[in-house]
């Protein structure tokens, strides 16, 4: 689904350490580091993604991990892998089995 | 064949008819009762659950080693082996228990290692747990801190 349409999208791989604010119109996928805040339609995390800054997004879901702070204006989904800490904004929220959240949870 | 077909009949309807008498009655009505029974049981804890109804409202401290099913208000300190709040379910105060599954409403504190929210749940308060699972659309505020 991602690959038919890049326009618009981040995708960072892994072993990539991305530092600096990013405004991402579609989807953000991270499997690397991005140090910053990053905002976009959508974040994917990857297994091997971390992401140390503010996320910003409609949807997120999470495999890897997020810090300090994550709003998802529509959908947030912790996996059983991913791991998500300091403070959660959220519309409606699923954390899988053995997803880990460390931090304080706000409804939107 | 054919010349066998008679001898086999006779047989299987003379068992039949023997072992009729003793299917009919005492099984169907005997088993789904048990095995429900034992499957409930089994799953949770063997000894029986305190029930706390829809429309009973207990304001005090609750301590059981076993398992405790809230469909009605409880005000104050819960402490329990595993605990359901139904979906009529209210808690308003601690949760202190090893098992805890919220389909109602849970305002205050919750400590466990597993915690269980529904879809339709709402938990409000600061929420230590070990290993968590949130249904798609449990409605959540407060502190999580992970053991």
């Amino acid at each position: 689904m991602v690959e038919a349409n890049q326009s618009g999208c981040l995708f960072v791989g892994e072993g990539v350490v991305l530092k600096g604010n990013f405004a991402v119109p579609d989807i953000a996928s991270v499997s690397g580091v991005v140090e910053g805040d990053l905002s976009a339609k959508q974040v994917i995390v990857e297994s091997t993604g971390l992401i140390r800054g503010k996320v910003t997004a409609e949807s997120v879901d999470i495999r890897g991990e997020v810090a300090e702070q994550l709003t998802a204006s529509r959908s947030l989904i912790i996996r059983s892998s991913g791991k998500v800490g300091g403070s959660v904004h959220y519309a409606e929220i699923e954390i899988e089995k053995g997803g880990s959240l460390h931090g304080d949870l706000h409804l939107i | 064949m054919f010349s066998k077909k008679p001898n086999d009949s006779e047989d299987n309807s003379s068992a039949n008819s023997q072992n009729q008498y003793p299917e009919y009655t005492p099984e169907p009505a005997a088993e789904p009762e048990q095995s429900v029974y034992e499957g409930a049981s089994n799953r949770i804890n063997p000894t029986k659950p305190s029930i706390i109804s829809e429309g009973f409202e207990f304001v005090g401290t609750i301590t059981s080693d076993g398992v405790l099913n809230i469909s009605g208000v409880i005000k104050g300190k819960v402490t329990a082996k595993s605990v359901l709040v139904d979906s009529t379910g209210l808690v308003e105060g601690e949760l202190f228990s090893d098992q805890v599954m919220v389909k109602g409403k849970v305002l205050g504190d919750i400590n466990c290692d597993e915690l269980n929210i529904g879809p339709l749940a709402e938990v409000d308060g600061s929420v230590s747990y070990d290993s968590v699972h949130i249904q798609r659309g449990g409605k959540i505020k407060g502190h999580f801190i992970k053991k």
